[in-house]
């Protein structure tokens, strides 16, 4: 008795809410995102949580999406916890529930893997800012676009930045070294690696797994240095990388290029704990804050003015995914998903809001994959305060203003 | 040939700090016949001891055995007399007391997440005066730091081998490790001699953290790679032996570096434990084992 007491109103009030929602459907576009905002992987959800609402603001404020009589953006967010099942039921929720526009995420590849299955069967267009796992795009759907790059481009790029800086510097490049720990990392990197150097004519000199829990890598670095090679690629975990570079350091193992994958020698104490002997390596990563970007330096004090922190590349790829939107729904004049999707997959969305990305335009693939996906490749170098800095020399458009790279690195 | 040469001496001097860190834990269970799984973690309480001591101070960095070592030696002594005695004397009556290696457990768990409370995730590097420096012999670089490190092996070993056979406490400590109960009879007071000895194979430790802190990276849990050498060491050169532990090191030190010039170094690993098989095979007590323990 009670209980019925409790149910009608709320019905009622449910439907009421949903007629409301359906009348004002006129003026706003739902777009429901799927982000890790709690767990493991939060941090990186309240990036992208943060910067797509950031961009949505000034899309609303600056007038909405024109060609719909200036409908407003309206995010929804829903919490993955980092979890496919999750993942997969939230998006079954936005689209047949919420009856949202466009859904994007999901960070975890894990988690966008089968979400946008769900979003295929559906038919509704899903936009996935980061997830790097290969095979997201290569599944043959119709409504799947990424705008960053996937798993297979570090490689990629790090073999590109060498032919251009051999290139540019008139520097020949014959014999590489492989080092890399043994897990599934780095044995996965080594194995893109020998196929890319084959394909590149590269004579490969050393192929050097090693363990990431040994106390001692001087057997690694002595032969390293009798194999003599050009430039090294390395995949290293932080312990063994700070182990390599020092005792590459010490025993004046000398190499005109050392290109790493990130990873350990990515990690902040990486570079405080071995100071100058990583100078002048290259690391690849996704974004950095000081690229040479039009507009890059109002929106980071905007950003970081609202939350307290620099952009970092989640949040810019977020933050361009929304803009993205406004661009597909400015083109396809109506919220229909067959007409999203045409409108997608002719994007050619150049400059603008979407510049701070380090490459210039977002144009999707057959596979729906952003074929201008670039990885940015930083050179380390000593500061004046004697602190180790990340300069961005790679791709050339986005090199720091007025820097000159080193390549080859000087004799130790 | 003059790379292979290199990889030798490279190997001979990593080992004997290998047998350094190893010292200790054979010490230990030499006489007390306790195996201390809190040794690596006590290795690293040493070495952000001698990091900090380094870093803070900027003196010559093997000045801080003046200060690691005997921290290291009361920090022991404590330990085994406040936490590790009374779980001994509920065992007394059992020749290998399993629930002592348990608390030993514990205390490695609780010592390696309170470094990570406290001094956080992160690497730090020392930089001291021998830190990066080389030495050059015939186009052959060796790290001075290891080569005073093999040094000071040696010394402590010397010193240790002095100290059981000639000393009086020495007798008295390898009294206690023969024989328990007639030890006491004989007026051997069995408790603090356990302590003495706890503290010793702890001071030990800070001995081989102030050797390694020069050149190698300071973290939370950076003694557990050395943990596992130095488990294999003792057992390869014979439970309580330490010359046996010296040597066990650089058997191993020689395996690692010259087997990687032949295999990638992800293999060197199989091949120091099919060497260890083939010594408890042939020889069950260790290269230096003494046959009556087994």
């Amino acid at each position: 008795m009670n209980l019925k007491k409790f149910i009608v109103p709320a019905v009622v009030l449910a439907m009421g809410t949903a007629s409301f929602s359906a009348y004002a459907a006129e003026k706003v576009v739902k777009i429901g995102n799927i982000l890790p905002l709690s767990g493991p992987s939060a941090s990186v959800g309240i990036q992208g949580k943060q910067a797509r609402e950031m961009a949505v603001d000034e899309i609303n404020k600056a007038g909405g999406i024109k060609a719909l009589g200036g409908a407003k953006l309206k995010l929804l967010f829903a919490d993955s916890k980092g979890d496919p099942t999750t993942g997969v039921t939230e998006t079954e929720r936005f689209i047949s529930t919420e009856k949202v526009s466009i859904v994007t995420g999901a960070w975890n590849s894990s988690v966008t893997y089968p979400s946008t299955q769900v979003a295929e069967r559906y038919g509704v267009p899903f936009v996935v800012p980061v997830s790097v796992r290969d095979t997201i795009t290569e599944r043959g759907f119709k409504n799947v676009f990424r705008i960053a790059a996937k798993d297979s481009w570090w490689t990629r790029d790090q073999f590109r930045f060498l032919s251009d800086m051999q290139k540019e510097f008139k520097t020949p490049i014959k014999k590489v070294a492989f080092v890399y720990e043994n897990g599934d990392w780095g044995t996965g990197f080594a194995e893109k690696w020998r196929e890319l150097a084959k394909a590149a004519g590269y004579q490969v000199v050393l192929d050097e797994p090693y363990p990431s829990t040994a106390s001692d890598l001087t057997p690694v670095v002595l032969k390293l240095k009798r194999s003599n090679p050009d430039v090294v690629f390395m995949t290293s975990n932080a312990a063994d990388a700070i182990l390599l570079t020092k005792t590459m350091t010490d025993l004046k193992v000398n190499v005109k290029a050392i290109v790493t994958s990130g990873g350990g020698h990515a990690d902040p104490s990486y570079l405080a704990a071995v100071g100058k002997s990583a100078e002048y390596l290259f690391d690849i990563v996704e974004w950095e804050t000081d690229l040479n970007r039009p507009g890059l330096k109002e929106t980071n004090e905007k950003f970081k003015k609202l939350y307290g922190y620099n952009l970092t590349g989640e949040a810019v790829d977020a933050y361009a995914s929304m803009y993205l939107v406004k661009d597909v729904l400015e083109r396809a004049k109506s919220t229909d998903p067959n007409a999203l999707r045409a409108a997608l997959a002719s994007t050619n969305l150049c400059g603008g809001k979407t510049g701070l990305l380090a490459y210039n335009c977002i144009q999707f693939d057959q596979t729906g994959q952003n074929r201008n996906a670039s990885l940015v490749i930083v050179q380390v170098r000593s500061g004046k305060d004697g602190k180790m800095e990340r300069i961005t020399v790679w791709p050339k458009n986005v090199r720091r203003a007025g820097y000159k790279v080193v390549f080859p690195q000087p004799n130790k | 040939m003059i790379g292979y040469i290199e990889s030798v001496i490279n190997g001979i001097l990593m080992g004997s700090i290998y047998g350094l860190t190893a010292v200790g834990l054979t010490l230990i269970f030499g006489v007390m016949k306790v195996v201390n799984f809190a040794h690596g973690s006590i290795l690293m309480v040493g070495m952000f001891a001698a990091y900090w001591f380094i870093t803070l101070t900027g003196v010559n960095p093997y000045l801080a055995l003046v200060v690691v070592v005997p921290l290291l030696y009361f920090f022991g002594y404590y330990m085994q007399k406040i936490v590790i005695k009374p779980i001994f004397e509920a065992e007394k009556h059992v020749r290998e007391p399993i629930t002592v290696i348990i608390v030993t457990t514990g205390i490695w768990y609780v010592l390696d997440n309170l470094a990570l409370l406290v001094f956080g995730a992160e690497f730090r590097v020392a930089q001291t005066s021998v830190t990066g420096k080389m030495v050059e012999v015939a186009e052959m670089y060796f790290p001075l730091a290891k080569i005073i490190g093999t040094g000071i092996t040696l010394l402590l070993g010397v010193y240790l081998y002095w100290f059981l056979k000639h000393s009086r406490m020495g007798k008295a400590v390898r009294a206690t490790s023969l024989d328990r109960e007639a030890a006491t009879l004989m007026g051997i007071k069995q408790s603090r001699i356990y302590n003495i000895v706890f503290g010793m194979g702890c001071a030990c430790c800070g001995v081989a953290a102030c050797v390694l802190v020069p050149f190698y990276y300071v973290y939370p849990t950076v003694g557990v790679p050395f943990d596992i050498k130095a488990f294999v060491i003792v057992v390869l050169g014979g439970l309580g032996s330490i010359p046996g532990a010296i040597l066990g090191g650089v058997i191993i030190g020689i395996i690692e570096t010259v087997g990687a010039q032949f295999m990638a170094a992800t293999w060197t690993e199989m091949l120091i434990y099919a060497f260890f098989l083939v010594v408890l095979f042939v020889k069950p007590s260790g290269l230096f084992g003494l046959r009556q323990d087994y």
